[in-house]
Parts: structure tokens; C-alpha cells; sequence
């Protein structure tokens, strides 16, 4: 199967990395560029104790998180193109380990009305019942061009320009069309709009594109330090910038599982 | 559908997270005008080679690697030898970077002698290190670490006495503690994950990697 797809107003190409996942790159709408690269850099799973005792001094996670890469070491057959009505879909089966707990399934589809869909079902089972995805998705968008971007948060009931690099939270609130973030082109008003999904606790976080901040093979900076991506954030500008976004999932395991995380993602021109 | 655990899905959040600044939304776009460093820019990344971010061949990767432990910078880490290669992948650099439109391979390394991650971009095109990060960084763990960590967990006495008869290793994952008083805190670790296939794990095993040894042995259930 080639790597360069061409349909539904969609030309996009794909591969397989070592660790982010099914990567898709060089992203285009309607002949205008919409995502340089996007991917999904690590799920880490965090377990919570159940019992506690008395001198459990961090909750009931006396543990931390473990991680395994979502790429070619743990891919289980082969990518699978599809096409329904409206547009096409890959989809991807990751298992950590030899018939291991952990199961994955890696959706990207394509709609011919502009929406994108970076998804990840999440099988489990886990350790045991009571644990937590963190799937963490890495979006660069390049909306007619890398620059003079602005990415604009939903709050306070109406759009707020953010102004420089940060964590940006959902909390409930959102436009009318259930968006609650999005990246504008400033010279030509483009936009791409996400909206999150509203069982999963998401969050964003904005970054300035720089150089060296490339996708880490970890979300772990030092053995002290704040984990990535809240480790790339500082306070530069992203008014006007080329930014760079992360979407954070937060989904708990419980008895409704498998669960689809991911946002919906619309182009607009 | 319990859903009303929305502390202990953010439990695992960073703690010093920096809000971000806002200020109004634009009510309009700023004029199409654009300057001409922008404007090049768009163009150079809407021309840019799709063949640019196809995986390395073979022989790429072994070229990097080698253009890597030649480094200079990386002569202690070579001699001593006590390296692992964490992953060796094609990366595209952004216009207006020099090396935009060059092949290039990134080539992660964990040195365990120094304790430090090693993250290089090679330029392939004229076989130099381009640039060079060597920090704290814990990456994921390479093929080999895997194998290290599953070898030290079977061959420790604990782990053999709590295995049932058909368990086996699932799976070796990176691991860290947050607490700091826990070795995994601190240094390189695994947790090796023990069951019968397709089936819940019974046992997990915490692989210190630097010395290989296990630090801790739990029960599944318990974890």
C-alpha cells in the first residue's frame, strides 16, 4: 500500500514510527496545507492502589507510570486502509508485549467535510481494574504555512487569544459547535478547530515550534523535572508564531471499555 | 459509568504547569499582507520532498550511527562502550533551519556509563553530526534494555519463587517511581510484567538497568 493517499479533498502520507505511533505528515485539504506532522508520542498508564494503608504518603498511587512505545516493536499485522462514505480511515493494532495487557488500536480518519480524527481505542485490561490512560497526541499544524499563527481558547463564553506557551485545560465550557480550541491563519483566516472529546478530561498544551523540541522518544525530561510536554512550556510568544499543540487525554478504566479517545479536528477556509 | 474520578485521572499532571496568557480574541484577520520572510517560508514548507521522511534504509542507519561514535564529542561514549541505541529515525527539519531539505537521521542513545541521553541529528548528505543534545533526558527503552531487563528478572531468586508455572514475561516497559526515596526515582528502570498471555498479569518486576537488578517485586493486584 502507498504511503501518499489522495482522497476525499485529502492528500496525506503516513508511516510507522519507532515510537510515536501511525504518523501522519504533510497533511492537505483541499490543496492547501493543513498539518506538517501529527502523532501520537506515548500512552504512559498510571495504576492506583485500591487499598491503602495508613502510611501511603502519596494517595493511592505509590507507583508511577509505565510506558511501552507505540511503533513497529509492537505493531501487530498490517496498516489498513479504508473508505466509507464521506471519506477514508487507517487503522493500526498495537499490543505491548507478547499477548501483554496492554491493546491499542490507532485510528486516523479523514472526512471529505474537513474534519480529521486522530483516534486511539484503548482495550485494556491492564494490571488490574483501577488504572489511567494518558495518551498524548503531538499536532503541528501548518495551516497555509508554518507562521503567523494564532491559537485562540474558549473561556469565559467567547474566544480568548492565547498569548504565550501554556497549559490550556478543558473545562467544560465550549462554543456552540462543542470546539474549544483552535488555530487561526492570520493571513488568510483559515482555522482548525478541536474539540475534545467529553468523557476524557482533556488538555492542551501550546508551544512556540522550536528547533530541538522535536517529538521526545519520552515524556520524561530528567529524573526531577516536569515530564513533556509541560517540560517545553516557558512563556514565550506564540502570538503570530508557528505553534506547535499537544492533546492530552486523561481516561480512566472502568467497566465501559474499550474507549475511543481522541479529539474531533475541523479545517475551516 | 464512573466517571467522577477527575482527581485521580489529573493525579499523574505535572504540578508546575504554567497557565498560559491570554489576552481578546482578534474580531478579524490581520491583512492578507504578508512579509516576505512569512511568505517564504509558506512556500518552502508547502514544497518540501515527501521522500524526505521515508524510513532509513539499512545502511542509513548504520551510517549514522557510525558518523555518530566517531563524533569527537562522543569519543568517551564509544570507548568505554557502555551505550545502548534507543532508536534511529528519519526527521524532517522545518524551514528556514539549514538543515531543511537535507536527509537527515536522529539517533537516540542512552550511555550508561555517564548516566546521560544522547540525541544527534546526523546530516546524511555530508556525514557530520549536526546537533548534538546530551542530557538527563530518560528515553524509552531500546530493544536491548528490554531483553536486559526481561534476563534480570528471570534470573532473580524472588521472582522465580512467586511465578506460577505458566507465567511468562509480557512485556518490559519503561518505568519511573514518583517517590523519591525509591531507586526507580532516580535511575533507569523497567518494570517487567509476568501472566499467561491474554490473560491478567500476575506478577511485576522493577529492573534497575544500570546494575540489573530487580529493586522490587509486586503482585499485579497489588501494583
Amino acid at each position: 500500500m502507498s504511503n501518499s493517499i489522495e482522497h476525499a479533498d485529502w492528500k496525506i502520507h503516513w508511516k510507522v514510527t519507532e515510537s510515536a505511533g501511525l504518523t501522519i505528515y504533510l497533511a492537505s485539504y483541499k490543496n492547501r496545507r493543513v498539518m506538517w506532522e501529527g502523532s501520537l508520542p506515548y500512552v504512559t498508564v498510571d495504576h492506583q492502589r485500591q487499598v491503602l494503608s495508613i502510611d501511603e504518603e502519596s494517595g493511592g498511587e505509590r507507583h508511577g507510570p509505565f510506558w511501552a512505545p507505540l511503533g513497529v516493536r509492537n505493531l501487530v499485522g498490517a496498516i489498513r486502509r479504508s473508505d466509507f462514505r464521506g471519506g477514508f480511515e487507517l487503522a493500526a493494532d498495537f499490543c505491548v508485549g507478547q499477548g501483554g495487557p496492554f491493546r491499542y488500536t490507532q485510528l486516523w480518519r479523514f472526512h471529505k467535510d474537513g474534519r480529521m480524527a486522530p483516534w486511539l481505542v484503548i482495550h485494556g485490561p491492564g494490571l488490574h481494574e483501577s488504572h489511567t490512560y494518558h495518551p498524548h497526541w503531538r499536532f503541528d499544524f501548518d495551516i497555509d504555512g508554518a507562521a503567523d499563527d494564532a491559537l485562540e481558547h474558549f473561556e469565559g463564553g467567547r474566544w480568548t487569544r492565547v498569548a504565550e506557551e501554556g497549559w490550556l485545560p478543558y473545562t467544560g465550557e465550549s462554543a456552540d459547535n462543542a470546539t474549544v480550541w483552535r488555530q487561526i491563519d492570520f493571513g488568510t483566516g483559515a482555522e482548525v478547530a478541536i474539540r475534545p472529546h467529553h468523557w476524557e478530561d482533556a488538555e492542551l498544551f501550546a508551544i512556540k515550534y522550536n528547533d530541538a523540541e522535536w517529538p521526545p522518544y519520552s515524556p520524561r525530561s530528567s529524573t526531577a523535572g516536569q515530564t513533556f510536554p509541560a517540560g517545553y512550556t516557558s512563556d514565550e510568544s506564540i502570538d503570530g508564531e508557528d505553534v506547535c499543540l499537544w492533546y492530552v487525554a486523561h481516561v480512566h478504566h472502568d467497566a465501559a471499555f474499550p474507549f475511543t479517545a481522541g479529539p474531533w479536528i475541523r479545517c475551516q477556509f | 459509568m464512573a466517571r467522577d474520578k477527575k482527581a485521580r485521572k489529573t493525579a499523574s499532571r505535572p504540578g508546575k504547569i504554567q497557565a498560559a496568557a491570554r489576552k481578546p480574541a482578534a474580531k478579524a484577520p490581520r491583512s492578507p499582507v504578508k512579509s516576505a520572510r512569512v511568505r517564504a517560508r509558506a512556500t518552502a514548507s508547502l514544497s518540501v520532498d515527501p521522500a524526505l521522511f521515508d524510513p532509513l534504509t539499512e545502511g542509513e542507519r548504520v551510517d549514522a550511527l557510525r558518523v555518530l561514535t566517531e563524533d569527537r564529542r562522543l569519543a568517551t561514549m564509544a570507548k568505554i562502550a557502555r551505550y545502548r541505541v534507543v532508536a534511529v529515525e528519519p526527521l524532517v527539519v522545518k524551514p528556514p533551519h539549514q538543515l531543511f531539505g537535507r536527509r537527515v537521521a536522529r539517533v537516540v542513545a542512552y550511555d550508561y556509563a555517564a548516566d546521560r541521553c544522547v540525541d544527534a541529528l546526523v546530516d546524511l548528505d555530508t556525514g557530520v553530526v549536526a546537533a548534538l543534545q546530551i542530557d538527563e533526558k530518560q528515553p524509552m527503552l531500546g530493544h536491548e534494555e528490554e531483553a536486559q531487563a526481561v534476563a534480570a528478572a528471570l534470573a532473580d531468586e524472588r521472582v522465580k519463587r512467586e511465578l506460577g508455572l505458566s507465567d511468562e514475561p509480557l512485556a518490559a516497559m519503561h518505568y519511573w517511581s514518583r517517590r523519591d526515596v525509591e531507586i526507580a526515582s532516580s535511575r533507569r528502570c523497567a518494570a517487567v510484567v509476568f501472566g499467561q498471555a491474554g490473560a491478567r498479569p500476575t506478577l511485576v518486576a522493577v529492573v534497575d538497568l544500570v546494575d540489573g537488578q530487580v529493586t522490587e517485586v509486586v503482585p499485579a493486584e497489588m501494583w
